[in-house]
């Protein structure tokens, strides 16, 4: 144990470790399998980083997608506040 | 896939249901200005679906968190923005997130060493830092805090994205 090392970096280690579990919590892999033990936070990090780079390329699909959707809406005749309106409760 | 569990801390119901207005609301808009184009931007079409996308979640939650607020200066300041823009990764008040992994991976073998830049972070708080906006220059404790809130905004965005194709597609 390093003497240099004071209560407040103690304390903002295991906040940063507090941090680091809520973030795996969050991420998909961490539902599926039932694992108590320590996962190295560096392997936390890279399934954060893919995380965050997949949702991005799904949303950028469904930009797409839904861009074409209302194009072709928009062709047929129907306006898209209708759709606002209806799901307005 | 299925999608995350919703963490129980922000009112996961709510966000999804303002995220779903604020997009709607700016959808419309793109629409009205849209009347204008014709069929050939479609590309122009898409990327702008993307940018309401990011500025619904980004107006959603306001400047309470980083992330949204480096998204709203950014929309704002789109056509000043340059790409020339340098970050300096300063070293004040950074704990090093490099060190806490150095700690809990010390019963693992490394078989590659670990990028350490020249401020002491390492490879994936580097990605981290680049993939989450607003957080260059935040210190660790922070960088996960935006980066947990980012996660959520976005996973809540995709899914009321997915629900909104699945609606318009059975219309």
């Amino acid at each position: 144990m390093s003497s240099r090392r004071t209560r407040t970096t103690r304390t903002r280690e295991h906040d940063i470790d507090d941090l680091v579990s809520k973030l795996q919590a969050l991420l998909p892999s961490s539902s599926s399998s039932c694992k108590r033990t320590t996962v190295p936070s560096s392997k936390i990090l890279e399934e954060t980083c893919n995380y965050i780079k997949s949702l991005r390329r799904k949303g950028d699909n469904l930009g797409e997608r839904l861009s074409q959707l209302l194009d072709s809406m928009e062709n047929n005749g129907v306006d898209v506040s209708i759709i606002k309106d209806l799901l307005q409760p | 896939m299925s999608p995350p569990q919703q963490p129980s801390s922000t009112n996961p119901n709510s966000l999804k249901i303002r995220l779903t207005h604020r997009f709607l609301h700016n959808l419309n808009n793109l629409n009205k200005k849209r009347s204008n184009l014709d069929n050939t931007q479609i590309h122009r079409r898409s990327h702008r679906v993307k940018l309401a996308a990011y500025a619904s979640m980004a107006r959603v939650v306001g400047s309470r968190r980083a992330w949204s607020r480096a998204i709203l200066w950014k929309i704002r300041n789109r056509k000043v923005f340059t790409r020339n823009k340098r970050v300096d990764h300063k070293t004040t008040h950074h704990h090093h997130l490099a060190r806490s992994i150095k700690r809990r991976t010390t019963n693992h073998s490394n078989h590659k060493r670990e990028y350490v830049d020249p401020n002491g972070n390492s490879g994936q708080e580097v990605k981290l830092r680049k993939l989450v906006p607003g957080v260059e220059t935040m210190d660790a404790c922070g960088l996960l805090d935006e980066t947990a809130d980012y996660i959520k905004c976005l996973a809540t965005q995709v899914e009321v994205m997915r629900n909104l194709v699945d609606l318009y597609s059975t219309i």
